[in-house]
């Protein structure tokens, strides 16, 4: 199908690869389809595109390259949910926020986009019992121990 | 709402598996107890809010602007993320 966004023009989706979010995007309640598309080459970016609000799109981080240490604890409703068997089925990705200053790159470590790729099933999770910062700051060297930075 | 008083150590239970309990009154500070299953997210309203203005935020990004290559970083976190 065609979809019209404000960011790429007009591009052709493939609607099996359509994610569905069980849970919303904080915010984004009336947003539940997504689609995935390369971000810069080479870059563990990926954008995520609304596809009922052309309007619409987040720049996802593939967390754990560059943050190796990096845990989303899953309990068993999260797996239910992505109608996953094991979490090795479950990509973790978070958002990144770009403003004009790249010394304010950061990402929010605290919600993960969490997706199943072959169930087509994704959600925001957010993360409780953990010290995860919403603003992850990726240029700062203090970021060395993020599990231990108090929460925001 | 429902609004129920309790005094330091008494609890509320929500449904069979929920104990919400004040454990200390200070001035103007209430240290609450809560026993809950696993499978229950608890969180401080801030964070919720905290990440929604977070989300507006990243709704933000435009490809014109630059974009940072983030080089995949195979070290150490320490060593810094962006390159």
């Amino acid at each position: 199908m065609k979809l019209q966004t404000t960011r790429f023009g007009e591009i052709e989706i493939d609607e099996s690869q359509i994610l569905l979010f069980v849970k919303p995007i904080l915010g984004f309640q009336n947003c539940q389809k997504f689609i995935l598309l390369p971000g810069p080459k080479d870059s563990p970016l990926w954008w995520l595109q609304s596809v009922e609000d052309g309007t619409l799109a987040f720049l996802l981080l593939e967390t754990l390259q560059v943050l190796q240490d990096y845990q989303v604890p899953f309990t068993p409703q999260d797996l239910h949910e992505l109608q996953a068997t094991s979490p090795q089925e479950i990509s973790i990705y978070t958002l990144l926020v770009v403003p004009e200053d790249p010394t304010k790159i950061r990402t929010n470590l605290r919600a993960p986009i969490v997706i199943n790729a072959k169930t087509r099933l994704a959600k925001q999770m957010v993360l409780d019992r953990t010290d995860y910062p919403v603003q992850w700051f990726l240029a700062q060297p203090q970021n060395e121990q993020p599990t231990d930075r108090q929460e925001v | 709402m429902l609004v129920l008083t309790r005094k330091e150590d008494e609890s509320i239970m929500i449904g069979d598996n929920i104990e919400i309990k004040v454990l200390e009154l200070r001035e103007n500070q209430v240290k609450i107890g809560i026993e809950a299953p696993r499978s229950i997210p608890v969180h401080r309203k801030e964070i919720y809010l905290s990440i929604k203005a977070e989300n507006e935020e990243a709704a933000r990004v435009e490809p014109p602007k630059e974009i940072p290559v983030i080089q995949p970083n195979k070290g150490d976190p320490k060593d810094g993320s962006t390159h």
